[in-house]
Parts: structure tokens; sequence; C-alpha cells
């Protein structure tokens, strides 16, 4: 079953690709079928199942294909293919190979979230880049190319230093597998801890992203495809915060007891100066591109508080926020096809027009903003009361953060919807209504009835926290 | 015993063949032995056996570079018969001169004596300088005279180091015990003359006029089987007299400045052709980081067959689009749209190149720089991963412009003769390696595998 919905929409994708004239109806059929199975497995998880599988891959070097739900992957398991199925239902004018990748990087996805060995997470992790550079390549806008050396090089730059990491990890730790559970028995310390630490570090900052690796972002969703496809699928890969909470920090809790203040820091300043350049931006994807910035930084922040609550209030932000970001992205396609521009001033005055439309943009730019009730606040208060105990200064310095949120998320809704009437729009169409629905009823659920996540994340989160030997 | 009989009754068939036969008989004849090698190879596969006084020792290791070099020259003949049909050049020694090539690359791998090597280095060095001039134009003349030169002189440094290891130890064989200032000038001469033929810095001068002056296709074998017999024979050299003393740091400082120098220079190059024999160089020092480990032969194998699979494809690729005069990148712009088979050739060896999972050259680095964390040397391995960040940027340059850029002429590609299987041949063994690496991995671990 768990290597079904894993290499599932594979399949679907490999199909679409040699087949591309069905594109939409395949791929949509593929990740609906994927998006079943995600519930059918997370109900099984709910009810105690962990569909843990393992074999040999490379017996003579340690590296096994082993693979588990756990209740943290399983819900991001759950956000990864309904934010893709979301994704292909909305983006109905795109090139055919676009869906096929989109549906590579789905199973990509899942093998990160499922991978319960080192060697086989990193090999999953840099297999889903593949499918990414060609979307940004082969669909992208004019500054395609610079864009894409940059997202690459900053990728590679951090993944080859993990890979060193990794076998540091394993061969000064004296692990006989790369298997997490034996690297776990296995911890490194010291100086060499310390190294491999860093290097695993630069990776997942690329990857969150956090300041200062994060200048790839803005390029990447700026160049990428307008349709938001490749946006969705962009913000889903971004698994830093998970690759923090499974791998570098249980693996190495001497050296980040090292690092934890300047971690913190970072990732305040992080929130806080993402907010700030939001608000400066004059071009939605952009916009978006630094929000969600800004909310990975507050993540960060809960991770690196080393406690159970703050630690779950980042993965459920993360799961929380592949939705309503990956809704945004969308949105902003909505926009790009009505008026063949993102640029926040010409397009204002709309909720006349099309109320609909404006009633769906408020409800996510509300949930971004972390509005309780809906699936952005949850996380946001979790993080930030976890990380209070850790750090009420740069606690307070995220907090600024969430406040721009407000700022930046309503003005920018404010500019687009209810200045002097503008230039007259079609409102929702059946294709956005549909996808708007979806999108709202899963923001609606995880802001009323959070719990049902919550309850599964907390075990591992507080693993996690007793890994560190921190607080509740 | 029976790869190097199989071997050498090819080597002999297709010269005399070729005198009365078509070349094509001659190209299928040579592609059959090939396959019969690889047979036998499969069916003494594990075998430890010492011929002929112990000049001829055939091991897990032997085996495994000879794999790497028959795979080689599966892909450089699939690729040139197109591109020796489409020019037209009557070249049945072409054939000839490849068997004796692969021939002597075994004989070179399968010895611990440094006479059979010398040997075996020469019966591999002379086709070469032959083929290198096969198409019998200005550029080709240049290369072959360069490399002839330069081979010429690797070849003195190496005999003239036998020479002196005699001198000291009284005996021919690797392994034999030995010190002193004779005998580390003898090492170190054995090593700068298989450094000659490796390409590694500061020896590869030769290596970029001679991979763009050489018809694309015997470029590709160069690249690959070449290479993997001269590693065979290092790798020898290297174990036989362990890691201690002043070679540790000659060592060390040709692979760092092989990774480095190969990947930057790389970078500013204008033909494609001259990128990949800068690659060649880079990957040549990222295999010789295994000789830092305790039993580098596993991980050097993987890598040889590896980088071998994924070098050979890119040539191959480049030997279509070839017409004799080098291929400018700017011409690669569009070769998705003119070819999706060359696009998707390219797309496989480029990222199994840049080490990119899961293609079989990730588990190529992998191998070899867990090899040489095994033996401790960290900082090498980090500074060889960092040199492997670098390579990434002109691989995705060549990729970008390959499958993004705006082509001038959008003529579509038709390839003819063997090319298509080859390259269909290439591409699956590159995923199907990198998805399943245990597949060969596991022969190259057997119990024997050891280098002595």
């Amino acid at each position: 079953m768990i290597h079904v919905l894993i290499f599932l929409p594979l399949l679907f994708g490999f199909w679409v690709l040699l087949a591309p004239q069905q594109a939409r109806a395949v791929g949509l059929f593929g990740s609906l079928l994927t998006l079943l199975l995600g519930l059918i497995s997370f109900g099984g998880v709910l009810s105690g199942a962990d569909y843990a599988y393992q074999t040999p891959l490379l017996r003579e070097a340690g590296v096994y294909y082993a693979v588990a739900w756990d209740g943290v992957g399983a819900v991001l398991m759950l956000a990864v293919v309904i934010a893709t199925f979301m994704a292909l239902l909305a983006a109905h004018d795109v090139p055919p190979a676009m869906v096929g990748l989109s549906l590579l990087m789905e199973s990509g996805l899942l093998g990160i979230l499922a991978a319960q060995d080192l060697l086989l997470f990193y090999v999953f992790f840099e297999a889903t880049l593949i499918p990414s550079l060609l979307m940004l390549g082969l669909f992208g806008g004019a500054g395609r190319v610079r864009a894409l050396i940059k997202f690459a090089i900053f990728t590679l730059l951090g993944s080859l230093l993990m890979l060193a990491g990794i076998l540091a990890a394993r061969y000064l730790g004296g692990s006989p597998s790369f298997l997490l559970k034996d690297l776990l028995a296995h911890s490194l310390g010291g100086g060499a801890g310390m190294w491999a630490f860093a290097a695993f570090l630069v990776a997942f900052m690329v990857k969150t992203p956090l300041f200062p690796l994060h200048v790839w972002l803005p390029d990447f969703h700026a160049e990428n495809h307008p349709s938001g496809l490749a946006d969705v699928m962009g913000t889903l890969y971004k698994v830093g915060i998970f690759g923090l909470f499974r791998w570098a920090l249980p693996l190495f809790p001497a050296a980040f007891a090292a690092f934890q203040p300047w971690l913190l820091a970072l990732a305040a300043l992080t929130a806080l100066g993402a907010a700030w350049t939001a608000y400066a931006q004059t071009e939605w994807k952009r916009l978006l591109a630094y929000g969600a910035l800004s909310h990975m930084g507050i993540g960060a922040l809960g991770i690196f508080s080393g406690s159970a609550i703050g630690a779950s209030g980042a993965i459920f932000l993360l799961a929380a926020s592949a939705i309503y970001t990956g809704a945004l992205f969308l949105f902003a396609g909505g926009l790009q096809r009505r008026f063949g521009t993102l640029e926040l001033r010409p397009t204002t005055g709309l909720a006349k027009a099309a109320p609909a439309l404006a009633a769906l943009g408020l409800i996510l730019v509300l949930a971004m903003v972390g509005l309780p009730g809906l699936s952005g606040f949850p996380g946001e208060f979790m993080n930030l009361l976890g990380s209070w105990q850790a750090s009420p200064i740069w606690t307070f310095v995220a907090f600024l953060g969430v406040i721009a949120a407000a700022a930046y998320g309503l003005s920018a809704y404010q500019n687009l919807f209810h200045n002097a009437p503008g230039k007259p729009a079609a409102d929702m169409d059946g294709v956005e209504w549909q996808w708007g629905t979806l999108a709202v009823l899963v923001i609606l659920f995880m802001g009323v009835y959070p719990k049902l996540f919550t309850e599964l994340i907390m075990p591992g989160a507080k693993a996690f926290a007793a890994l560190l030997g921190g607080g509740q | 015993m029976t790869t190097l009989i199989i071997l050498f009754v090819v080597a002999l068939l297709t010269t005399f063949v070729g005198f009365f036969a078509p070349a094509a008989t001659t190209k299928k004849l040579t592609l059959l032995g090939m396959l019969a090698a690889l047979v036998g190879l499969a069916f003494t596969w594990g075998d430890n056996v010492s011929a002929f006084s112990g000049l001829y020792r055939y091991d897990v290791f032997s085996q495994g570079v000879t794999l790497a070099m028959i795979v080689g020259a599966l892909l450089a003949l699939l690729a040139d018969c197109d591109f020796f049909e489409r020019k037209g050049w009557p070249a049945f020694e072409y054939y000839a001169l490849i068997s004796f090539a692969v021939f002597g690359g075994h004989v070179m791998a399968s010895t611990t004596h440094l006479g059979a090597m010398i040997v075996g280095l020469e019966i591999l060095s002379i086709p070469l300088y032959a083929l290198a001039a096969s198409s019998r134009e200005e550029r080709g003349y240049e290369a072959s005279l360069k490399y002839f030169l330069l081979g010429a002189v690797s070849a003195a440094f190496f005999l003239y180091g036998i020479a002196l290891y005699f001198g000291s130890t009284g005996s021919f064989t690797l392994g034999a015990e030995g010190k002193g200032l004779i005998f580390n000038a003898a090492v170190l001469m054995m090593l700068a003359g298989l450094a000659f033929k490796s390409a590694l810095a500061p020896f590869h001068w030769w290596t970029p006029d001679v991979y763009q002056g050489s018809p694309t296709p015997v470029t590709l074998f160069m690249a690959t089987a070449v290479k993997a017999a001269a590693f065979a024979a290092l790798a020898r050299l290297v174990v036989s007299v362990g890691l201690g003393g002043p070679w540790f740091y000659a060592l060390a400082a040709i692979v760092l400045l092989t990774v480095f120098w190969g990947n930057l220079a790389a970078l500013v190059q204008g033909e494609a052709k001259r990128v990949l024999a800068y690659s060649s160089v880079a990957h040549a020092g990222y295999i010789a980081v295994a000789l830092f480990g305790p039993n580098p032969a596993p991980s050097m194998g993987f890598y040889l067959l590896a980088y071998a699979l994924s070098t050979g494809l890119a040539f191959a690729v480049l030997a279509e689009l070839d017409d004799g005069k080098g291929v400018p990148i700017s011409e690669l712009a569009g070769l998705w749209a003119r070819s999706p088979l060359l696009g998707l050739g390219w797309l496989t060896a480029l990222l199994s190149l840049a080490g990119l999972p899961p293609l079989v050259g990730f588990w190529g680095k992998y191998l070899v720089f867990v090899e040489a964390a095994k033996g401790h040397q960290y900082l090498i391995v980090a500074l060889a991963l960092f040199a492997a960040v670098i390579a990434a940027y002109y691989y995705l340059k060549l990729l970008a412009v390959a499958l993004f850029g705006k082509a001038e002429k959008v003529k579509p590609l038709k390839l003819a003769g063997s090319a298509p299987v080859g390259l269909a041949l290439g591409i699956f063994l590159v995923v199907l390696l990198g998805v399943l690496p245990g597949l060969t991995y596991k022969l190259l671990t057997l119990a024997s595998a050891v280098v002595k």
C-alpha cells in the first residue's frame, strides 16, 4: 500500500509524459487516485498502523529501502496529496509535460516524507530536484535560466554538503546502517558532530528557506509558469523544516544545543525581514514568496525552540501553508489569466465586478495572516508558544513579523479589490469554484478542528523534544 | 583465461576478416566479439586465477575494469557506425584497432607484473594513436601527434620507474619490499606515467586537445575504456606500496589539483567536447579519491562502470551532432526538439555525471567518497564534494542550452544505423543501475575483491 501510494504518481507521470494527448484527464485521475489512497492511509495511521517496510537496497553499504508513515509523515503526506490534486485541478491550461512533471515531483515528495533511511531520503530529496528544474527551465518566464541556475546551485551546494554530513554521521558515529533508528542510537558528538550538523543545516536552510540562503526563492516563483502549478509544487518541495525535524536536529542534539541561540535569532530575523520585504513588493508572486518565507521563519523558530509544542506547531504550519500558500499561488494564476499581469496597481477595484473571487481571495489572505478559525492560526500560535519558552526576545521579534503579515496581506487585498472600481473582469469560473471550494473546506477544517492533526503530530514531537533534552 | 583468449581471438579475427569482408561485416563481428567477451566474463566472474607464472592475474578487480572497458567499447562501436557511414570513411582498421586496444587494456588491468603491464599499456596505446587520426583530417593528425608524443613521454616515465623499481627491489612484481630514495623515486615515476594515461592533473594537458581533435566515437572510447585500464594499473600500484610516505602527499596533491583544475577549466570552455574533456579530467580525480580508502577496488570498479556509461552516453549524443569540426555549445540549442532520444540521452548523461540520484553517477560518487571516508580522509572528501558543486554549474549550463535554448536550425535529426540502439541501451543502464545499484555492486564486492 505504501509503495503504491509513493510510486503511483510516478507511473501516472510517465504515462502523461509519454502519451500527452489526454494529459489533463490522466493527470487528474492519477492525482485523485493518489489522494484517495492518501486518505485511506491517513485513516490507517489514525487507527494505529504505520505501514513500515524495509529491504536492503545496497546491502554491502548498509543502505535500505525503508519507508513508513508515522504521524508527522502522514499529516504532511495528506497535505501533499491534497495540494497536488488541487493544483492539477486548477491548472487547466498548462502544457501536458507540466502535468507529468508535477506528478513525478509528487512521487518524490511522498518518498521524502516516508523515508526512514537517511540515504534513501537523500535520493528522494535530490531526485525531486530534477522535475522541478525541468519545469522551471521548460515553462518559465524570460529570466528562467538565471533563476534556474541560482536555484540549482543553492540546492546542490546544500545537498552535497549534506552528503558529506551523512557520511560523517554514519561512519564517524559508528552506525551499522543509514536507518534512522540505527543513526539515532549512534549519535555523533564533539567537533565532528558540529561540522556534520552545520552541513545538514546549510542544506535544510536552503530548502526552508532561511536568511541568508533564501535568495533563490523570489526568482524561482517570479519566473515560474504563470498558472501557479509549478509554484505549488515548489512550495511543497520546501521540506527544510521537516528535514530539520526528522533528521538534522535529532541526529546531532549536542551540536544543536551549541548552535541554538544563533538559529533562533536567524529564524526570527527571517520572519520579520521577509515580512518587511513582502510589504514593499508590488507584484503578487513576489509578495507571496516573501510572505511564505516569513511563515517558514516562524516555523523554523518553533523547530529551533526544541520543544514539543513548538515542533508540532512547525509541522502543522508546514502542512497548513502547503494548502493556503499553494491556493494563493493558484489564485495569482487566475489573476494573471484575467489581466495578463501580476502587478498590484492596475487591477484595483475588483470586488464589484467579481464578488465571489474577492471572497475567495479574502479567505486565503486571512488564512495567511493567521486569523483564528482558519488553518494559519493554530500552527503560528503553537510555534510562538513553544519558542517563548526558549527565547522571549526572539519570539517578540518574530511576532512583529506576524503583525506585519496582516499589513502586507490586507493592503495587497485592499489594492486588488477595494480601491476605486477598475477594469471589469469575469467572476469565478467552474474550475475556480471547484478548487476554491476544496481549498476553503480544507482551510476551515484545519482551522476549526486542528486536534485531529496535532494529536497525530504530538507523539513524534514529544520524542523529538525528549531527544533534544528540552521542554514538554 | 577465457576472457583473455576471447579478446585475443576477436582482435586477430577482426584484423584478418577486415582484409576480405566489407567494413559493415567487420563491425558486426567486433560487436559480436565484445558480446562474447561479456559472456566469457560472466561465466568466469568471481574466479581468481593466476597464470603464466604470475604474469597474468585474473581477479574480481580486473573483471570489473574489463566490464567497464567493454561497455565503453560497445557504446563507441554502436555510436560510431552511423558516424563513419555518414562520412563514408573506409575504416575497417578502426574495428581491429578497437579490439586490440580492449585486449591491451585487459592485459594491463590483469597483472601485477610490471613487464606485462607495460606490454598491455603499449598494446592499448598504439592503436589509439592511429584511431585519433582515423578521420584523416588536419585536426585528427594534430590530436594523434600530440597524443603520441605525450604518450611516449609517459611510457618513458613508466619504464624508467620500472627500471628503478627493479634496481631497488630486485623484482618486477608489485608488492616487493622496498625503501629508500631510489624506491620512492621509482614509485613516483610510475605514478606520473600512469597519471598521464588517466589524465590526472598536472599531467592532463593533452586531454582537451586530443579529445576535441579525435573523431567523437574515438573520444568516447578514450574517455571510457582507456581511463579504466589506466586506473586499474594505478590502483594496483598504489595499493601495493600503501599510502605512507611521500606518495600520500603526492597523490593528495594530484587528486585535489585534478578535481579543481578540471572543473574550473570546464567552466570557461566554448565547445562541448572540450567541456566533457575537462569534466573527464575532474572525474579522474573523483575516481582517485577512492585510493585513500582501505579497499578501493569495489568502489573504483563501480565508478569506472558508472562513468563509462554516463560519459559514453554523453559522447554518443555528441557523435550524432559532430560533423568533424566539434560541437560549439550554441549548436546544442533545441536538441530536445530536434530529436527527443538525443535530448533524453543528453539529460540522463549529464545529470548522472553531475551526480544526481537516482542515476548511476550518484552511486559512483557516493561509493568512492565513502571509501575515502573509511580511510579517514575527510578533508579530501569535503574538498572533492565542493568541487562537485562547481561541476554542477557547467553540466546544468550544457543541459539548459540543449533543453531550453531557442534553436536557430530546427531541422529534425534522423538517427540511423545502430546509434538509437546504443543511446537507448545507455539510457536504460544509467537509470537501471541508478535505481538498483546493488545489481553490479554486489558483483564487485565478492570476497576475493581485493587488489593485491
